[in-house]
C-alpha cells in the first residue's frame, strides 16, 4: 500500500514539474445558481444573529452579561512570530506541494460522483464528532456535549456510519470544537505562529490541540482505522478531502506581502475566537506593545 | 477545521470583492469631494455590492480551466516573486462555435474575483466562451507579463494585455471555436479593454468586435488621488490611522462574536460578519480606502524592484524569499498613490519616453487618448452610475457628450454596487451583441 502510494505520488509529481509554455487544468465546474441561493439564505441567517446580537447588547442579564471589549483590548496588529525563517521556508515548500501533488489530487477527486464526496465528508466529520465530544466534557459543558454526542449517535445509526448528516436536516447543527479551545478556555495564548508542513498555517496551541485530538482518535481507536494497514489510505482520502473543502491556494493574491496577510489573518481569527470562547470574563491581559498571540 | 475556515476566508479577502476600487486618472487633479459623486448610499453600495436577490439570473453550472501560460518576452522574475512566473488566466468553453468575451479585472485583482465570477455565470449563460484576464496592475501580470514592471499607464498596460490575449488565444485547445471576439472589464478594467480595442483596430490581431466598459474612470490618475484623498480623510496618514482603524473593527468583531449564542462560523459567515461591523459612512469610507491602498502596496513594490528607484527596495540589495516584509508593508500602508506617481512613475516613464513631462503622463492616462475613436466608432459601449464615487460630474458629462446613446447612466450603485443586477446584466449583453437600446428609443 505504501509503496503504491510513493510511486504514485512520485509519477504525479513528475508529470507536474514538466515545463511547457501553457497548461490547462480543468478546475470542479461553478455553480453560479446554487451559490447565490445559499448567499439569499445565509444574509437571512446573518442578518438574525446580527438582530440576535444587537438584542443581547441591551438585555441587561446580570447573571450572564457579556463584558464587551473596547479598542484597548484588541491585541497588537503585529503577529508573534519568532520563528520566522523557518515559517516562510514550510509556507514556500507547501506552495510547492499544493502545486505540484496535492492540489492534481484534489481536482481528479473532484470528478468523482457529488454523493460519494459528500459521503466521504459526513464520514469523517462524524469522527471528528469524537474529539469534539471529549473537549466539551473537559471543558465541563455537559450540554454541548450531549448535543454532539446526539449527533454522532444519530448520524452513525440513522446517516449509515456517518456517510449522511441526518442530524444537520434534524436541526441539530454541528458545533465543533477541540483541545486548542479547550487550552484557549484554560487561559492559554496562541503562542508563536507557526507553519505546519503540509498542513499550513497554525500557531503552537493549535499544533499542540492537533495533536492532542489525534491522540484521542488514535487512543479510541474507533472502526480500528487509525491504527494498522489500512491507516495510510485513510489518511489520504481524509487529506483529500480537506484539501478538497478549502478554496485557498497558495500565492492566489500574487502578491510579495501574502506571507504577512496570512499570518495576520490566521492569528487575528484565532484571538477573535478566543475573546468569544471567554465572553463572560475580562479579556485577558495584553501586555502593551506585545505582538498578538504571544 | 479551523484552518480550512481562516484560509477560505483569506481566498476571499484576497480576491477582495471591493478590490476593484477606483482608478482614474488625473487631469483634474482630485480637487473635488474625495467621495467623487457618491452619497451615503453609494458608498455602501460600493462596499456590500447588490443583495444576493437582485442578482440577474445565472446558470446552474459552468465549466472552469484555469491557464497557465509562460510569454516568451517576459524579463528575469525577481526571487521575491518567484510565484508570478506564469500568468494566470481563466476559460470557459462552450462545447459548439461561440464568440469569444475577454474580461479584465478591477485595479490590482486577478482574474477570479466575485465580480468576474458573476460576469463569467452571465456571459456564459448567454452562450460566450469566457476569457478571464486579471488587471495589468495585479502582482501576477507586472511579473509575467509587463514588459516595463512599472504599472499604470494605460497605454503601455494595453499594449502588454494585448500582446498577452494573442498568445492565450492562440494557444487554445483546437476543439474551441470562435466566432468573434468581443471585450470588456469594469473599473479601470474598463478603461483598458477601451484601450486593447482600440490598439486591435490598428494592427488587427485578434479583431475584436465590441467592448462594454463598466463604471471605467475618465482620467486615470483623478480617480485615484480621489482614493488618496478618501483614505487620508478617513483613516488618516501614516499608521497611527491604519491601526486606529484595525483596532475599531477588531472590537467590534470580537464584540459581535462575544454576543451571539454561537462561536462556530463558517467561513463565508465570518467574512459577512465582518462586513455587518462596518456601519457609518466612515466605515464604509475607510473600507474603500483601505482596499486601494492594499492593491497600490503590490504595485508599489513591484514598480520600485523593477525600475530601481529605491523607494522601499535597496537595488542593490533587493528582497529574497526567505525575508521578513513587515517593515516593508508597514511604510508602503502609509504611501499615497501620489508617492507612486512622483517617485516610482513619472521618474521610470519620463526616462523613458523622450519628450514626456509629468503633465503629458496624466493626460495620456485620461480616457480621451481615444476621444475622437470613441465618440464614432459605434462598437464602444460603456456602463455607470450617476453616484460612482470614482467620477466626479464633468468626468459623467464627458461620458455622456463623447459615447451619447452608447452611454447607460444607473441612479444608484456607487462604483460598482450594482454589477450583477438584472438590469446591468441584461443591458450589457445587449450592448456586446449589438442589440441595445437606450429605454425610451
Amino acid at each position: 500500500m505504501r509503496r503504491a502510494v510513493c510511486i504514485g505520488l512520485t509519477a504525479l509529481a513528475l508529470s507536474a514539474c514538466a515545463s511547457q509554455q501553457m497548461s490547462i487544468r480543468n478546475l470542479p465546474p461553478e455553480t453560479p445558481a446554487a451559490d447565490n441561493a445559499a448567499a439569499i439564505k445565509s444574509a437571512a441567517a446573518l442578518a438574525a444573529v446580527a438582530t440576535a446580537a444587537a438584542h443581547a447588547a441591551t438585555a441587561e442579564d446580570s447573571d450572564h452579561a457579556v463584558v464587551p471589549l473596547t479598542t484597548a483590548d484588541a491585541p497588537s496588529m503585529y503577529s508573534y512570530d519568532p520563528w520566522e525563517p523557518m515559517n516562510r521556508l514550510i509556507y514556500r515548500f507547501n506552495a510547492r506541494f499544493d502545486e505540484a501533488i496535492y492540489l492534481p489530487v484534489v481536482y481528479d477527486y473532484g470528478h468523482l460522483p457529488a454523493p460519494i464526496r459528500s459521503g466521504v465528508h459526513n464520514f469523517f466529520a462524524n469522527l471528528d464528532e469524537v474529539k469534539t465530544i471529549v473537549n466539551y466534557v473537559v471543558q465541563l459543558k455537559p450540554a454541548a456535549g450531549a448535543h454532539s454526542l446526539g449527533r454522532f449517535v444519530i448520524n452513525s445509526t440513522l446517516g449509515i456510519g456517518g456517510l449522511f448528516d441526518v442530524a444537520t436536516k434534524l436541526k441539530l447543527e454541528s458545533e465543533p470544537t477541540g483541545l486548542s479551545s479547550t487550552l484557549s478556555k484554560w487561559g492559554l495564548h496562541p503562542g508563536p505562529y507557526l507553519v505546519l508542513p503540509l498542513l499550513g498555517p497554525s500557531t503552537l496551541r493549535d499544533s499542540i490541540g492537533l495533536l492532542g485530538d489525534f491522540g484521542v482518535a488514535y487512543g479510541i481507536n474507533l472502526v480500528g482505522l487509525y491504527r494498522g494497514d489500512k491507516t495510510w489510505g485513510f489518511g489520504i482520502v481524509d487529506a483529500v478531502d480537506q484539501r478538497s473543502n478549502t478554496t485557498f491556494r497558495y500565492y492566489a493574491t500574487g502578491s510579495p506581502f501574502e506571507y504577512e496577510t496570512v499570518r495576520f489573518l490566521y492569528v487575528h481569527r484565532e484571538l477573535i475566537e478566543d475573546d468569544a470562547l471567554n465572553a463572560k470574563d475580562r479579556p485577558k491581559e495584553r501586555a502593551v506593545g506585545a505582538p498578538a498571540g504571544k | 477545521m479551523r484552518r480550512a475556515v481562516v484560509l477560505t476566508l483569506a481566498a476571499l479577502l484576497c480576491t477582495a470583492t471591493l478590490a476593484s476600487g477606483a482608478q482614474p486618472d488625473g487631469a483634474l487633479s482630485g480637487t473635488g469631494p474625495a467621495t467623487g459623486l457618491a452619497d451615503s448610499a453609494a458608498l455602501r453600495a460600493t462596499v456590500f455590492g447588490p443583495r444576493p436577490q437582485d442578482i440577474a439570473p445565472l446558470p446552474a453550472t459552468v465549466p472552469l480551466q484555469e491557464i497557465n501560460i509562460a510569454l516568451p518576452w517576459v524579463r528575469t522574475v525577481p526571487d521575491v516573486f518567484w510565484f508570478d512566473r506564469r500568468l494566470r488566466v481563466w476559460f470557459s468553453a462552450q462545447d459548439k462555435p461561440a464568440p469569444l468575451a475577454i474580461v479584465i479585472s478591477g485595479i490590482g485583482s486577478d482574474g477570479n474575483t466575485s465580480k468576474i465570477s458573476t460576469l463569467r455565470a452571465a456571459l456564459y449563460g448567454a452562450g460566450y466562451h469566457v476569457l478571464t484576464m486579471p488587471s495589468p496592475t495585479f502582482p501576477g501580470f507586472i511579473v509575467s507579463t509587463s514588459s516595463t514592471g512599472v504599472a499604470g499607464d494605460l497605454l503601455q498596460d494595453g499594449r502588454d494585455l494585448y500582446a498577452a490575449m494573442q498568445q492565450i488565444v492562440a494557444h487554445l485547445p483546437r476543439r474551441v471555436q470562435i466566432t468573434d471576439i468581443d471585450i470588456l472589464g469594469y473599473s479601470l478594467g474598463g478603461a483598458n479593454a477601451a484601450i486593447v480595442k482600440s490598439i486591435d483596430a490598428r494592427e488587427g490581431k485578434l479583431k475584436i468586435h465590441r467592448a462594454v466598459m463598466i463604471n471605467p474612470p475618465v482620467s486615470l490618475f483623478a480617480s485615484v488621488f480621489r482614493l488618496d484623498k478618501l483614505f487620508a480623510i478617513s483613516i488618516g496618514s501614516g499608521e497611527a490611522g491604519v491601526e486606529r482603524l484595525y483596532r475599531r473593527l477588531y472590537t467590534r468583531l470580537a464584540n459581535l462574536y462575544r454576543m451571539s449564542e454561537r462561536v462556530s462560523t463558517t467561513d463565508t459567515d465570518l467574512l459577512a460578519a465582518a462586513a455587518t461591523v462596518l456601519k457609518t459612512d466612515a466605515d464604509f469610507s475607510a473600507a474603500i480606502a483601505l482596499t486601494f491602498r492594499i492593491a497600490l502596496m503590490d504595485m508599489f513594490f513591484a514598480g520600485d524592484l523593477y525600475a530601481g528607484t529605491g523607494v522601499v527596495i535597496d537595488p542593490q540589495h533587493p528582497p529574497r524569499p526567505g525575508d521578513s516584509l513587515e517593515e516593508t508593508t508597514r511604510i508602503l500602508r502609509g504611501k499615497p498613490f501620489a508617492e507612486y506617481f512622483a517617485k516610482v512613475f513619472a521618474p521610470y516613464y519620463l526616462a523613458h519616453r523622450v519628450n514626456s513631462t509629468p503633465e503629458s503622463l496624466k493626460a495620456d492616462n485620461r480616457l480621451d487618448v481615444i476621444g475622437a475613436t470613441l465618440r464614432s466608432n459605434p462598437d464602444y459601449y460603456a456602463q455607470t452610475n450617476s453616484d460612482d464615487l470614482i467620477l466626479d460630474k464633468p468626468e459623467l458629462a464627458w461620458l455622456q457628450a463623447t459615447l451619447g446613446d452608447r452611454l447607460a447612466v444607473y441612479d444608484h450603485g456607487g462604483h460598482l454596487g450594482n454589477l450583477g443586477e438584472r438590469r446591468q446584466i441584461a443591458d450589457m449583453l445587449d450592448m456586446l451583441s449589438g442589440r441595445w437600446k437606450e429605454p425610451g428609443q
